[in-house]
């Protein structure tokens, strides 16, 4: 630890003003605050500072990840080795994954970690420690058979478009791992959707099978089951309820277990560091527009959205609602900064998510372009909550 | 008694609290007044080098208006008189006698304050320097005389860490405190006593002065947030405050006829050798009250006045003339291996992210940042604690694209200068710093 700090004294001449390395000193400064929480000293103001920090913060949503995350390389070694015919058990299955999963992570994370040390070298800002949490957040969102050379395409969009080019963290406006993936949804279709992508299929010579048919549960739910009910056809395929909530099913690497997402919201809201309002508001969205279709449904009988007539709990643990409500739609910088405002962004994402499945049978999984959607109205609704608040007060001028 | 209950805010739980103890400090060798620290004030020098002055002789005045008046809170002769950059004036020392000399200056008893012409009044405390006790919100500037102010309000205390606790101040001096409260009330029709409901318990007898009780964490005793939680008038923005401890200071000059020297200093943090109260003398000497010990000048952090709204200051500085406290933390300029991502059971912070949120001890704070600045993240934690409902992350970003009409609209006026949106913000803005500077500018241009 003292040689570690030693290094980083010894290197700071390189870096800072007149170095040969100059150019590069928020790189440094990136690495050096790794290791350190640096003895800066308070000049002015408050002379003392509140433990938290941007990295802490930060950090904390990766580790609320880490569910998700951990589940999404067993998963998607288990459902690769399943399809291979190979033995399904846990630590084969879990290096499988790793091995699949890991390239596409360290992809993201390395070309990603290059726009952003770009960017901060040239207009002499700090790198943000929010780029750890988005370099995450884009791979596990991915299906396992994306190639990596898309993955990089991805986050180069995210981070250069997403972010960059408005000045940076804290002023963007749309949320920069689902810009990325919108990018790649809408570019390289082929390798986003479909019924082929969700599960890495290896050795595809010798495996018995040579498709591997894996509609998503959202699919099946939206096309099939205009007589029977979309919960039978659902389980037909061998979706039980239990089974979308372990999400031990093939689809996206971190977004299949509502479990998880579930560990790692409560870890976000007992911490304080998501906002709980957003993400009680989505479920809360999405129950207030699955209820009424629902009950409607028990009385008409084989309406003309079939999915109307899905009970609505099954909603919150279809597709990728509960990832993106915990840890997409929480985004602080993109979602609005006022507490009624959060309200009504989280009630609307989980409202259109809804509303796009039951009548848009084509487009079953909508929540993606609904968080990008919203993240466009947060502004909107900040300034109607603050001009609101502002005609309470007595002015002062 | 109006109970006013204010929600927003954060209560401080910093190790190192004075006790209530006190202690009278002999006659240090010096004493000095410091015209830098009192804002907005235009000093103009009426005595140099080697004069020789009375307690209570005019130092300087006010440019902006000759008549109110700073003295001098020694006898003696003026060793020193320091200009820092843009000469602007930082300190003006007076060497003490061995026996010092009052300037005279006429007393008033009960029955006369009752009677005296109010324009006598006023005349009276500013040619002994004591107006500048009464400051006027919302820019917290020296108070203008020829206004009638809409309200007075005595702070009887801060919930503020470490400053000076009323019921050691105000013992034995209730009748002082009620000659000082007739004083405001021949100033104003409206006198308001606030204390916290924290502390309102140890006041004892002179609890029945309390017309304002400030339920809430710090800073719900403050003037300013008293007057945004009650106001229903925008008149009343502009209410003149004094503290609890000056009112005796106005009274005993009164009665007495002679300047006041006396002021009871509190002493707190974890580096301060004695924490504890001093009685000791105005303009004191900030060696002065730490004497009897080694102090190693490099590690710590010497506060004068709150320990979030105060000023840095070195330790051969002087007592100011509002600050009633010395706080001694330490600097703490360590780095620290792996930080963010320990579990913290002594890392004080508002957020839950720490497990000393489980931790009910008061626990040391050092003056690091704790982290490095980044750009804001809009988590909207100043918001959560702004006890004046102002929303720093939108206020401070309409003041840097100067929409200052937007920022006024937001409450900047507001604002009480607690410092708690610098504290609590993650990414280290000086959001405080923003909006002080802002205010302080808004109100020069207005002159």
């Amino acid at each position: 630890m003292k040689l570690l700090g030693k290094f980083f004294d010894t290197q700071r001449k390189q870096f800072s003003e007149g170095g040969k390395l100059a150019a590069l000193y928020p790189f440094f400064e990136a690495l050096e605050t790794l290791f350190f929480i640096p003895g800066t000293v308070t000049q002015k103001g408050p002379h003392i500072r509140d433990n938290l920090d941007l990295k802490r913060l930060m950090s904390f949503v990766i580790l609320s990840l880490l569910p998700p995350l951990l589940f999404g390389i067993y998963n998607t070694g288990y459902q690769s080795n399943l399809a291979s015919g190979l033995t399904p058990k846990f630590a084969d299955a879990f290096i499988k994954g790793l091995t699949i999963v890991l390239p596409v992570i360290l992809v993201s994370y390395g070309v990603g970690l290059f726009w952003e040390i770009l960017f901060a070298s040239i207009r002499k800002h700090y790198i943000s420690e929010g780029f750890l949490v988005t370099g995450l957040l884009f791979p596990l969102t991915l299906p396992p058979t994306i190639p990596l050379w898309q993955v990089a395409m991805g986050i180069s969009f995210g981070v250069v478009i997403g972010k960059e080019v408005f000045g940076g963290t804290g002023r963007n406006f749309l949320n920069p791992a689902l810009t990325g993936r919108a990018f790649l949804f809408f570019a390289y279709p082929a390798n986003m959707t479909g019924e082929t992508v969700w599960t890495f299929v290896s050795g595809m010579k010798t495996a018995s099978v040579d498709v591997v048919s894996g509609a998503t549960p959202l699919a099946i739910a939206g096309i099939k089951g205009a007589s029977d009910l979309v919960e039978s056809s659902l389980a037909e395929a061998g979706f039980t309820y239990l089974k979308l909530f372990w999400g031990n099913y093939p689809g996206t690497i971190g977004g299949t277990s509502t479990l998880m997402c579930l560990i790692g919201a409560i870890f976000l809201i007992v911490t304080g560091i998501a906002s709980y309002r957003i993400m009680l508001g989505g479920v809360l969205g999405v129950l207030a527009v699955a209820y009424p279709g629902y009950v409607l449904s028990l009385f008409k009988g084989n309406p003309a959205a079939p999915m109307l007539s899905l009970h609505p709990f099954y909603h919150l643990v279809l597709g990728g609602f509960a990832f993106g409500i915990t840890y997409m739609a929480t985004d602080p910088v993109s979602a609005p900064g006022m507490n009624t405002a959060k309200w009504i962004y989280g009630f609307a994402i989980g409202a259109l998510t809804v509303l796009m499945r039951i009548f848009n049978p084509a487009f079953p999984e909508g929540i993606m372009l609904v968080i990008l959607f919203m993240n466009l109205f947060s502004p909107l609704l900040d300034h109607y909550e603050i001009q609101a608040r502002l005609k309470k007060r007595v002015p002062n001028v | 008694m109006i109970s006013v209950l204010v929600k927003k805010g954060h209560e401080l739980h910093v190790a190192g609290k004075p006790s209530q103890e006190i202690e009278t400090l002999k006659k240090p060798d010096s004493v000095a007044l410091l015209p830098e620290k009192i804002p907005f004030i235009k000093p103009r020098l009426k005595i140099k080098v080697g004069d020789r002055v009375k307690i209570g002789s005019t130092v300087f005045e006010d440019k902006r208006n000759p008549d109110i008046k700073f003295v001098s809170p020694g006898g003696g002769e003026i060793t020193d008189i320091h200009f820092g950059p843009r000469r602007i004036i930082k300190k003006i020392v007076v060497k003490l006698d061995r026996e010092e000399a009052f300037e005279d200056f006429s007393a008033l008893d009960e029955t006369e304050i009752e009677i005296v012409e109010k324009f006598e009044l006023i005349k009276a405390i500013m040619s002994a320097g004591l107006w500048p006790l009464f400051r006027q919100l919302p820019f917290r500037n020296i108070a203008d005389p020829n206004v009638t102010p809409p309200a007075i309000i005595v702070s009887l205390n801060s919930i503020e860490p470490f400053q000076p606790s009323p019921a050691v101040y105000l013992t034995e001096k209730a009748q002082l405190f009620d000659f000082g409260i007739t004083i405001l009330k021949r100033l104003s029709d409206t006198v308001i006593v606030s204390s916290s409901a924290k502390h309102f318990a140890d006041l004892d007898t002179l609890s029945g002065y309390v017309t304002h009780l400030c339920k809430g964490p710090y800073p719900a005793d403050d003037p300013g947030v008293l007057v945004y939680h009650t106001k229903t008038d925008p008149a009343q923005n502009t209410s003149w405050f004094i503290d609890g401890q000056d009112v005796l200071l106005l009274a005993s000059f009164l009665k007495t006829g002679k300047y006041p020297i006396e002021r009871t200093i509190s002493v707190g943090g974890v580096l301060a050798p004695e924490k504890k109260h001093f009685r000791t003398r105005a303009g004191v000497p900030l060696r002065h009250l730490t004497q009897r010990h080694p102090i190693d000048e490099k590690t710590v952090r010497y506060i004068v006045g709150g320990i979030l709204s105060g000023y840095a200051d070195t330790g051969d500085s002087y007592a100011g003339f509002y600050e009633t406290s010395l706080l001694m933390i330490p600097r703490g300029a360590e780095k620290e291996f792996f930080g963010f991502i320990r579990p913290g059971f002594n890392k004080p912070s508002r957020s839950r992210a720490f497990l000393s949120y489980f931790n009910p001890s008061d626990l040391p704070m050092d003056a690091t940042y704790h982290g490095e600045e980044r750009a804001c993240i809009n988590c909207g934690y100043c918001t959560d604690v702004c006890p004046v409902d102002i929303l720093p992350q939108f206020t401070y970003k309409s003041i840097l694209a100067d929409e200052i009409e937007e920022a006024l609209a937001h409450g900047l006026l507001d604002c009480v200068e607690c410092g708690l949106c610098s504290y609590v913000c993650p990414s280290k803005i000086e959001l405080f710093d923003v909006l002080k500077t802002t205010k302080m500018a808004y109100y020069l241009e207005q002159l």
